[in-house]
């Protein structure tokens, strides 16, 4: 099954969500790779040992022509954790559940687990939830840095975003828009150097 | 966008001045300016119109919506109204900047007016904010923007472009999973 791909090959955030592991358990001997098994001296790997392995190569492993692994979902997209954010999404911190707990949910939910239409939508509803106290957040110059600390790195970069809006708005309010001010590719240019250097001259 | 721009933007609205000097009429690519008599009114654009304020070579004449009883009017349809109401000018916010920064002594009630229009602003800005949050709660797909200015948009962006952005790639992928 093709999903499409989520975002750019080369982004370095979805390089990040990629990385992170999961628990699988093996459902076919496999030889000669016991060495992904830290905890074992045996050359093979056998049924049912347990390795955590990036969802790469996880997700790889698990398709439904090559059916070596059986991913295990990490206990913050179980039931009970679910359960925590349908119940109020905006009291959590995203930041201890995952750094990238939305890319890294979304990969999840294309795997074919059973639970894979349940996390998708609880990924949905709790970034509805939230997004209105991330803007409020943004929106208000005051607001505690330390805040940034419970968002996720979607959430933080929407955060500086509306910031940063925020400060620009704020700071033409008060003051209009100050010094018009050269483009720095205009200062930078060649010629205007040597016309700066050829007046000393 | 900068604010910077979008006051850039505004400053080529028309405002009425009083000069006090003689000059041809200007030709500029966006229309013709002049000819400037003194003491006779003429409409030019806002950035000529405080760069002349600045120095000393004209009396800007407030636009008629400027006025304490227009926009207390204007204020009240606000607040009344669950949706955005149709605001006097489409700048009236930038227009209001400039040219109560540049010649608050030309205009009557100028600490007024300016409280006035920060008080519009107010309401305006929670009315937007609160919209956007229901805007992203229901999931709506489209929203109608009647009536609101360049620089009240422009206070939501980039934050709700790419906020519906992420949550269209999270649909996505509910959507492909449940087929």
């Amino acid at each position: 099954m093709n999903f499409g791909s989520l975002s750019h090959y080369l982004s370095i955030e979805d390089l990040f969500a990629t990385q992170e592991r999961l628990p699988c358990k093996f459902v076919v001997p496999v030889h000669r790779l016991g060495f992904l098994d830290p905890s074992s001296e045996n050359e093979d790997i056998a049924v049912g040992t347990t390795v955590e392995l990036p969802y790469w190569l996880a997700q790889s492993l698990c398709s439904r022509r090559c059916n070596i692994v059986k991913v295990e979902i990490p206990k913050i997209y179980k039931e009970a954790y679910r359960e925590i954010l349908k119940a109020d999404a905006c009291v959590v911190d995203l930041h201890k559940f995952g750094l990238f707990f939305y890319e890294f949910g979304a990969y999840l939910s294309r795997l074919e687990h059973r639970d894979s239409t349940e996390i998708g939508s609880v990924l949905v509803q709790t970034f509805k939830e939230r997004f209105r106290q991330v803007m409020d957040w943004a929106h208000n110059s005051g607001t505690d840095p330390a805040v940034t600390q419970r968002l996720d790195s979607l959430e933080r970069a929407l955060f500086r975003e509306g910031h940063q809006t925020r400060a620009q708005l704020d700071a033409w309010l008060s003051e209009g828009a100050g010094q018009i001010t050269a483009a720095e590719m205009v200062i930078n240019h060649k010629k205007r150097k040597l016309a700066v250097l050829d007046d000393f001259c | 966008m900068d604010p910077a721009e979008v006051e850039f933007l505004a400053e080529n609205q028309m405002v009425s001045i009083v000069p006090n000097f003689n000059f041809e009429r200007i030709y500029l690519i966006s229309g013709d300016v002049g000819p400037f008599r003194a003491g006779l009114p003429v409409q030019v654009p806002i950035w000529m119109a405080t760069n002349l304020r600045q120095r000393q070579k004209c009396r800007i004449i407030a636009p008629d919506w400027m006025n304490t009883e227009k926009l207390e009017q204007v204020k009240e349809e606000e607040s009344q109204s669950r949706f955005f109401t149709k605001m006097p000018s489409e700048h009236y916010m930038v227009e209001g900047h400039l040219l109560l920064g540049a010649a608050s002594e030309d205009i009557p009630h100028a600490d007024e007016i300016r409280t006035i229009l920060k008080d519009i602003w107010d309401m305006r800005m929670s009315k937007l904010r609160s919209s956007v949050d229901a805007f992203i709660k229901i999931g709506g797909t489209h929203a109608k923007l009647d009536h609101l200015t360049a620089m009240e948009i422009n206070s939501i962006r980039p934050l709700l472009p790419h906020a519906l952005d992420e949550l269209y790639k999270l649909q996505k992928i509910v959507r492909i999973i449940s087929i």
